[in-house]
């Protein structure tokens, strides 16, 4: 069901496009602006969800309602800087090795118990730090966190091995807060009658139902700590097909979801019953060249690289324009951060590429091939099986043949690409993304102590680069924070440490009577679901 | 049969590359890697991990799927009514309609109605199952808004009705993975049959042509038809792997999706016993069949 279906898809729906809408409202809607009580809304997903943030098991159908149901110490504001949830504020120590929060204290559970500082000790004591239980984003605290202890039943402190002025955006993202009396007997991650069945939670609705490869039923918390919800219901229907999910949307079975296959915006954007919005995304692609192999480790073949591949192209072919080109790490959602005048660096420019390679000892051959010493630049690209990556693979490959590079392509079945490429770093070059928390620290992607085995995949090793990273880490003023990174934008545009390739955007697909929806992405957007309403019809 | 069954499969499941998805993920450390692989045991050699599995499965016990850490025979318990309930439905469906219309084409051979038929049949054969599922759906659930376009029932509101409407399109799509072939050995085996000997000879006794067709031959022409039904089940199977995708029903065919997608050892495990299991159990009530219908192979055993 890959590549034919899509094909299919648009035929069906070329059909159906054929055919009136029945039900298009004939005149303009009236929109109300005073929110309702009541109502319910569906939102698909792909799997049964993990209800527990930091299960192993907690895929990416679990981070929506894992969003809503479990608040944490802080999360993402609406501009994706990090404000209080369970905490009120927060204070860094003098010399940045602890963080001192401040809890609510008018919290209760699901189940009617008294939150409090105990519970964010043991979220982190015992299940993140937990080296046995393998948490899902462990990755995020393990190195930086030593332990969080309970000064007082509504304060906690957060004591740190080194300066890590992220600490609230990570505490923001997937960092929900569980139970301690609930979990504290056996496993936390793999206890199944509440990751499965109905777990005790803080958000601002909690689970009523879960039917497994069926739907999952939330209510209105009457409890929650803040403003209590405008719907009575939330359903998280079960829908495995992306196009099944479309076709729920133009019949108005679901109100909300996030569209991946960006080829049917078009049908959707003709249904008068939906709205559609593009967010930015903290997400980046990237194409990593192996700097073991010493053809990479030459910066001029890097920027050759970036000169060759024409990125706006690929954006408009594979994301339907729905994207922005990338020079450095730090996407455009992270507005306060992101340096918007590296945007113009890099235009495709196949001659200028050609130059640099020729600057760098490579000379083009008579069938067209650049060589060096005998030897044509060929090397095989690894392409996982998922997303858009394998067409954006191919585009690369046209390009990078027009400048006399040539880059075989060897698809592969995506756990068997993880397998290969992250896991035994056996590979020379690929393509693929990162998504990361709402803050501009990227050290774990960079810095040299991650090259070969963390997240650092090119195996990158500078530095000065080091250097900026942890003056990044360091500063807790935001104004100083700002100026180093706008450095280290800089300093990744010129040595590149992996080839930038575009900052994706997503489509959000939205019933024109669901109102109250936050300009944010929809899995951050997730921590807001109590301002939804439905505009009575 | 069975145990050979799973020899094979669960050394060929673990030779595919990769491993469980919570594994191989990109944003999985290398420790978070290796604490799960240990606490999963799959840091054993694959026959010491074959043994383990053998002596609990024969006590009844299929291992804990790696993907939700539920037992895997309770993940399986939960979808197989599901599937149970459309499949027979499709099957019920396919063979009260296959079988009439075989008979009209045999009876009205190479005339109007026949061609018809016909055509259908190639028709079913060659649209794949999701295509037809997807325009299904523009039509009756986008278009018309008659139909439900995914899951068993809707949210709250569990009736008859409503669990009707939304068994209808999974049932007629999976139906057409095999309506065809019913029609077409119902028809080839019912000609087959009306030029032997005896039914002319019935002819020439002067019984009424209804009788002859009815009585005499179509009994004799459904024994293969049978047989062709017996080995048609694994068809229908498949076909519930697609039909459960693109409806959202929450039987075993998508669970099956899942636990290959995800490398859920076990439980790709456990679903192809429960599978093997069916197909043995319907080729045994085939044989049984057999001897209902054909007292021949009742005598000859």
């Amino acid at each position: 069901m890959k590549t034919p279906l899509g094909l299919l898809i648009a035929l069906a729906i070329a059909v159906s496009a054929c055919a009136p809408q029945p039900g298009a409202p004939t005149g303009a809607a009236t929109q109300a602006t005073t929110p309702v009580k009541g109502g319910t809304v569906t939102i698909p997903i792909v799997a049964d969800p993990t209800l527990n943030p930091w299960s192993p098991n907690s895929f990416v159908e679990s981070i929506f309602v894992n969003r809503i149901l479990f608040a944490g110490v802080t999360k993402p504001g609406k501009d994706l800087a990090p404000v209080g949830d369970l905490a009120t504020k927060w204070e860094a120590a003098a010399d940045g090795l602890s963080w001192t929060f401040t809890l609510r204290d008018n919290v209760t559970w699901s189940d009617g118990k008294p939150f409090s500082a105990d519970d964010v000790a043991f979220t982190f004591n015992d299940v993140v730090l937990n080296k046995e239980l393998g948490a899902n984003g462990r990755g995020n605290f393990a190195n930086v966190l030593k332990k969080v202890t309970v000064v007082d039943p509504k304060t906690v402190k957060f004591e740190l091995a080194s300066r890590f002025s992220a600490l609230p955006s990570y505490l923001a993202y997937n960092a929900g807060i569980l139970p301690k009396h609930a979990l504290s007997s056996g496993n936390p991650v793999t206890n199944n009658a509440f990751n499965k069945g109905t777990p005790v939670t803080t958000g601002p609705f909690k689970v009523e139902k879960f039917s497994p490869g069926q739907s999952l039923v939330l209510t209105r918390n009457e409890e929650y700590f803040g403003d209590k919800a405008h719907l009575d219901k939330l359903v998280f229907s079960i829908v495995p097909d992306a196009n099944t999910q479309i076709a729920q949307a133009l019949s108005g079975e679901i109100q909300i979801m996030l569209l991946d296959n960006k080829a049917a915006v078009d049908r959707v954007k003709s249904a008068s019953n939906l709205k559609v919005a593009s967010r930015p995304l903290v997400q980046y692609y990237w194409l990593a060249l192996n700097q073991t192999d010493e053809r990479f480790q030459d910066v001029r073949v890097r920027q050759a690289f970036m000169y060759a591949i024409n990125r706006p192209a690929i954006i408009s072919s594979v994301e339907k324009g729905y994207g922005k080109v990338a020079n450095s790490a730090i996407t455009p959602a992270l507005a306060a951060y992101h340096d918007p005048s590296l945007e113009k660096e890099y235009a495709y420019d196949p001659e200028k590429a050609k130059k640099l390679l020729t600057d760098a000892g490579w000379k083009i051959g008579s069938d067209g091939v650049m060589a060096k010493d005998g030897k044509p630049f060929k090397f095989t690209m690894d392409v996982g099986q998922k997303g858009i990556l394998e067409p954006a693979n191919e585009l690369i490959q046209q390009d990078l043949k027009k400048v006399g590079i040539v880059a075989d392509l060897s698809s592969q079945e995506w756990n068997s690409y993880i397998q290969k490429v992250v896991v035994r770093r056996d590979y020379v070059a690929t393509v693929n993304w990162w998504v990361y928390p709402s803050d501009p620290d990227v050290l774990p992607y960079y810095h040299s102590t991650a090259a070969g085995k963390g997240f650092n995949i090119p195996g990158f090793k500078d530095a000065k680069l080091d250097d900026l990273l942890q003056q990044g880490q360091a500063a807790t003023d935001l104004e100083q924070r700002k100026s180093v990174y706008k450095q280290l934008q800089r300093y990744m545009a010129d040595n590149l440490p992996y080839i930038f390739l575009w900052y994706p955007e997503e489509i959000d697909v939205v019933s024109t009577s669901l109102q109250g929806v936050p300009a944010l992405n929809l899995r951050d957007g997730m921590h807001y679901v109590q301002e939804w309403w439905l505009a009575k019809k | 049969m069975l145990l050979f069954v799973s020899v094979l499969t669960f050394f060929f499941v673990n030779l595919s590359p990769g491993g469980p998805s919570s594994i191989m993920r990109i944003d999985a450390t290398a420790e978070q890697r290796e604490a799960l692989t240990r606490r999963m045991g799959l840091d054993k050699p694959v026959p010491e991990r074959y043994a383990s599995w053998l002596g609990a499965a024969v006590r009844g016990d299929l291992g804990t799927s790696l993907l939700t850490d539920e037992p895997v025979g309770k993940r399986i318990a939960d979808r197989l009514p599901a599937t149970l309930l459309l499949a027979g439905v499709s099957l019920g469906a396919s063979i009260a309609l296959g079988i009439p219309l075989g008979v009209v084409s045999a009876l009205r051979r190479n005339r109007f109605v026949d061609h018809a038929v016909g055509l259908f049949s190639v028709l079913g054969l060659s649209v794949p199952a999701f295509w037809l599922g997807i325009v299904m759906i523009l039509v009756f659930s986008v278009e018309l808004r008659l139909l439900p376009s995914s899951g068993i029932v809707t949210v709250g509101e569990d009736s008859l009705a409503d669990r009707l409407a939304h068994l209808a399109m999974p049932s007629v799509v999976l139906a057409t993975t095999i309506l065809p072939s019913v029609v077409r050995f119902t028809r080839s085996s019912l000609l087959e049959v009306l030029g032997q000997d005896y039914v002319r000879t019935a002819v020439a006794k002067g019984l009424a042509p209804l009788v002859v067709t009815y009585v005499h031959a179509l009994r004799n022409a459904l024994i293969p038809v049978v047989s062709v039904i017996g080995t048609l089940l694994p068809r229908l199977l498949g076909g519930a792997v697609v039909t459960e995708a693109v409806f959202g029903w929450p039987g075993m065919g998508r669970l099956a999706l899942e636990a290959a997608n995800g490398r859920d050892y076990p439980l790709v495990m456990g679903i192809t016993m429960v599978v093997a299991l069916v197909a043995i159990v319907t080729s045994l009530v085939v044989d049984l069949a057999y001897t209902w219908l054909d007292p021949r192979v009742r005598l000859a055993a």
